[in-house]
């Protein structure tokens, strides 16, 4: 697994395209593949850098591709417990003026994964998304 | 690297990748539009649940001003994360 840690920080966005890039090329997977594997991360690490405020560790970033299956763990140690799958669901059918803000960036995780598993241990929030990129 | 510019008769560029980083100096820039706008998405690359939460309350601001707000030139992958979002039938996307 390719792994690199991130400053708890929105502006570490930057250089988790590049860790990102660095990976896509590495395994060749086409830029129509890559746009929601980014998605995917970016709505994670926001989630945990805007619930995790106060803990002074970095986040932890993993990938790992095996033949078509595709692996992003994401931890955050000394955190409190923040379980993403039981997030409440996007209504995403109710009109536009009646929508609050926040929830979106979830809803697209849940869109796009094959699976979303969420453990706590020792203070520490690991999640782990598999997605099947197809040829 | 992320631009947004507002042009003439109410045209907004958006060029780049829009994440979460780049929400405030979106929201800086959109805050001058008080007209009816058409925003071009044809140079944008990217956009996460932050740019769409900052073209949501754009939307709700011109509209309840009474003014139209379009979207169009999205490329396939931008125009996915509106349909993920259940968007694309919800805002006028051309």
């Amino acid at each position: 697994m390719l792994e690199c840690c991130f400053r708890r920080d929105i502006a570490s966005l930057e250089a988790m395209w590049e860790f990102l890039a660095g990976f896509f090329a590495a395994h060749d997977v086409a830029a129509s593949r890559a746009f929601d594997i980014e998605l995917v991360l970016e709505e994670l690490f926001t989630n945990m850098v805007k619930y995790g405020r106060g803990a002074g560790h970095d986040i932890e970033v993993g990938l790992a591709l095996e033949g078509t299956l595709l692996t992003i763990v994401l931890r955050d140690r000394d955190v409190e417990p923040w379980d993403v799958t039981q997030a409440a669901e996007v209504d995403t059918a109710r009109p536009l003026l009646e929508r609050k803000a926040g929830g979106l960036g979830l809803h697209f995780v849940r869109q796009i994964a094959d699976r979303l598993d969420y453990e706590y241990t020792d203070r520490t929030s690991i999640i782990t998304v598999t997605k099947r990129l197809e040829a | 690297m992320f631009d947004i510019q507002i042009g003439e008769g109410g045209l907004i560029t958006l060029s780049g990748r829009f994440d979460a980083a780049q929400e405030e100096k979106a929201i800086a820039a959109l805050r001058g539009v008080n007209q009816s706008a058409t925003m071009d998405f044809g140079a944008l690359d990217y956009i996460s649940s932050s740019g769409i939460g900052v073209i949501i309350e754009t939307y709700k601001r011109l509209h309840g001003a009474g003014h139209e707000f379009r979207l169009v030139n999205m490329n396939p992958r931008v125009r996915n994360v509106f349909a993920y979002a259940g968007l694309d039938k919800l805002l006028r996307i051309e």
